[in-house]
C-alpha cells in the first residue's frame, strides 16, 4: 500500500520538492487551522475575489515580494474590505502580517516583501465589513532560508 | 543607514479624486531573533510591529507586522486623493521607538 502511494505521487509532474507534505491548501496544518479559527471563527473561507501574486521560486527567502489585490471587491462606505491577513504556513510565526484598511483607500492593492523559511503555502485572506471571508493561496518554493 | 529614516513617495501630479499609489520605506533591521552574530551571540528580535497611516487627520489604515516582514520594510498601498492635506505614516518598533514621515497631498492646477 505504502509503495503504491509513493509510486502514484512519483508520476505527478507537480511543483518542486516539498509539495508532498501539504499538497492541499484547503487542509491547513493544526497551527494554521487554529490561527484561522481565531480570526474567522467557523465562517467559511472561500477561494476567490482576492488575488495573491508571489514568485513560484524564491531564491532568497529573506526578500520575497508579495502583491495582494481584490479589484472586484467594493471599497465604498457601506461595503468594503476591512482587513487583509497574510499567513505563511511553515514560517516560525505564520500569521506574518495584518492590514486593516478602509474605503479611503479606494481599492484593495497592497505590495510588500516578506521572509520565508522554506517551501510552503502562503495565504492571503481578506475579510469584508459584512463578514465575508475570501482567500487566495500561492505555493512558493524557497531556496535560501530567510528566517534563521 | 539610520534606523527609522523613512521616505514616502506619492505621484508628482494628482487630480482631485484620483486613486493614487503611495509607497513608503523605513530603515529598520527587522531582526527575527533567530539569527546569531558572527561571534555566536544571539541577535534579539527587533522589528517594526505597528504602522499607522493618517490622511488629513483621519486614520485610513493600520498595519500589524511581525519580524517576518523583510529588512527595511517597504509597503505600497492606494489612497483616494479627495482632499489636500498631509499624509502621515507612523512606524512603531517592538522597543517602543516611534518613527514618522509626512508627504503632502496637493492637487495639480493644470
Amino acid at each position: 500500500m505504502g509503495m503504491a502511494v509513493a509510486a502514484g505521487q512519483a508520476v505527478h509532474p507537480g511543483p518542486l520538492f516539498g509539495a508532498v507534505f501539504d499538497p492541499d491548501p484547503e487542509v491547513p496544518n493544526e497551527q494554521v487551522a487554529q490561527i484561522l479559527r481565531d480570526l474567522f471563527g467557523d465562517r467559511p473561507i472561500r477561494r476567490g475575489q482576492v488575488m495573491l501574486d508571489m514568485p513560484v521560486v524564491a531564491e532568497d527567502g529573506r526578500v520575497v515580494p508579495v502583491i495582494i489585490e481584490a479589484p472586484e471587491l467594493p471599497m465604498t462606505a457601506g461595503n468594503y474590505v476591512k482587513a487583509v491577513h497574510l499567513i505563511v504556513d511553515h514560517n516560525p510565526d505564520p500569521h506574518l502580517a495584518a492590514f486593516e484598511v478602509t474605503p479611503a483607500m479606494g481599492k484593495l492593492s497592497l505590495q510588500f516583501r516578506i521572509k520565508m523559511k522554506r517551501t510552503t503555502w502562503v495565504r492571503a485572506i481578506v475579510e469584508t465589513n459584512t463578514g465575508e471571508v475570501w482567500a487566495d493561496y500561492a505555493r512558493v518554493n524557497v531556496s535560501l532560508n530567510g528566517c534563521g | 543607514m539610520t534606523i527609522g529614516e523613512a521616505r514616502i513617495r506619492v505621484p508628482a501630479r494628482i487630480q482631485k479624486g484620483d486613486i493614487i499609489a503611495v509607497s513608503a520605506i523605513v530603515q529598520h533591521p527587522m531582526d527575527t531573533g533567530f539569527f546569531r552574530s558572527a561571534d555566536g551571540q544571539p541577535i534579539p528580535a527587533y522589528f517594526i510591529k505597528d504602522v499607522t497611516v493618517t490622511y488629513s487627520g483621519r486614520e485610513v489604515a493600520h498595519f500589524t507586522w511581525t519580524s517576518g516582514i523583510s529588512r527595511d520594510p517597504v509597503v505600497t498601498f492606494t489612497l483616494v486623493a479627495d482632499r489636500e492635506g498631509p499624509l502621515t505614516m507612523r512606524w512603531v518598533d517592538n522597543k517602543g521607538a516611534v518613527f514618522e514621515q509626512t508627504a503632502q497631498i496637493a492637487f495639480s492646477t493644470t
